[in-house]
């Protein structure tokens, strides 16, 4: 099964410019080490802070763009991996033993990620393997092992 | 450049067992291959609802489990993307053209850029630059910018 483990943001990493604490950066290196060792990570990536981003909003056929910054930094992502595991159980007691990503109090969820399998309630075989067949084709597409 | 484009979610996506709509699945693969063969797409995924995931709490040394589903549909991810692009307004551009997630009403995407680890050059020596720039290669499935 795959999971998308999400960071979330926090004030000090959603500074103008911030970038990550050095001495975090290691010991994080050190534990996506440990998860590459055990064959679970897939990818993962850091996020610039917010106000290098914007949101567009979608109403029918309109489109709003907002540029970053925005607010309410635990609702932002800071960063992500995409884990291969057997369970979200053995997600979580991975996810229990990552450093703190931020200095302060913080947050990480782990959710599930739809396989292309998964829609066969509303989507023909035909029409899932032409998806599964399409994401193997990307250049760098994490897919279920 | 990389940027993460990430779908919020809407109440009727977060609902238990949702699945989405098919008509929807068809535009947004027809509008992913228009992104492919510009040579734009790196990656994307949707997610199940949030009562299929999980929280995890830290707190210095502590750390609390919650289990989902969590409220505020519009602050959890339903899905995203990983573009290969000039600029953030080249990604807004994108952006803009991709169906409507919530056909019937409104929904929001966000557009993050995504750090190289060469950004890190402040804070890290170059070999230390290379090592992230090497394991990373390895990951099974890793985007890279081009």
């Amino acid at each position: 099964m795959r999971f998308m483990v999400i960071v979330k943001a926090t004030p000090e990493s959603e500074k103008e410019g911030a970038l990550p604490d050095p001495q975090l950066l290691a010991e994080m290196g050190k534990f996506n080490e440990e998860l590459i060792k055990a064959g679970v990570v897939l990818a993962m990536d850091g996020l610039h802070p917010s106000s290098k981003g914007a949101r567009v909003k979608f109403s029918g056929k309109d489109r709003t763009i907002i540029d970053g910054p925005f607010t309410e930094a635990k609702e932002l992502v800071a960063g992500f991996w995409i884990w291969q595991v057997k369970s979200l159980e053995e997600a979580i007691e991975w996810a229990k033993r990552c450093p703190n990503p931020h200095d302060s109090d913080s947050e990480i969820e782990i959710r599930q990620v739809f396989e292309m399998e998964d829609f066969a309630p509303v989507l023909t075989e035909e029409q899932i393997q032409h998806k599964v067949t399409k994401r193997a084709e990307l250049p760098l597409q994490t897919a279920n092992k | 450049m990389r940027f993460m484009v990430i779908v919020k979610s809407t109440p009727g996506a977060e609902k238990e067992g949702a699945l989405p709509d098919p008509q929807l699945l068809i535009e947004m693969g027809a509008y992913n291959e228009e992104l492919v063969k510009a040579g734009v797409l790196l990656a994307c995924d949707g997610l199940h609802p949030s009562s299929k995931g999980a929280r995890v709490k830290f707190s210095g040394k502590s750390r609390t489990v919650i289990d989902g589903p969590f409220t505020e549909a519009k602050e959890l991810i339903a899905g995203f993307s990983i573009l290969q692009v000039k600029s953030l307004e080249e990604a807004i551009e994108w952006v803009k053209r991709a169906p409507n997630c919530n056909p019937t009403g409104e929904s929001e995407v966000e557009v993050r850029q995504i750090f190289e680890m060469e950004d890190f050059a402040p804070i890290l020596t170059e070999e230390q630059i290379q090592h992230k720039v090497a394991k990373r290669a390895e990951l099974p499935l890793q985007t890279a910018n081009r």
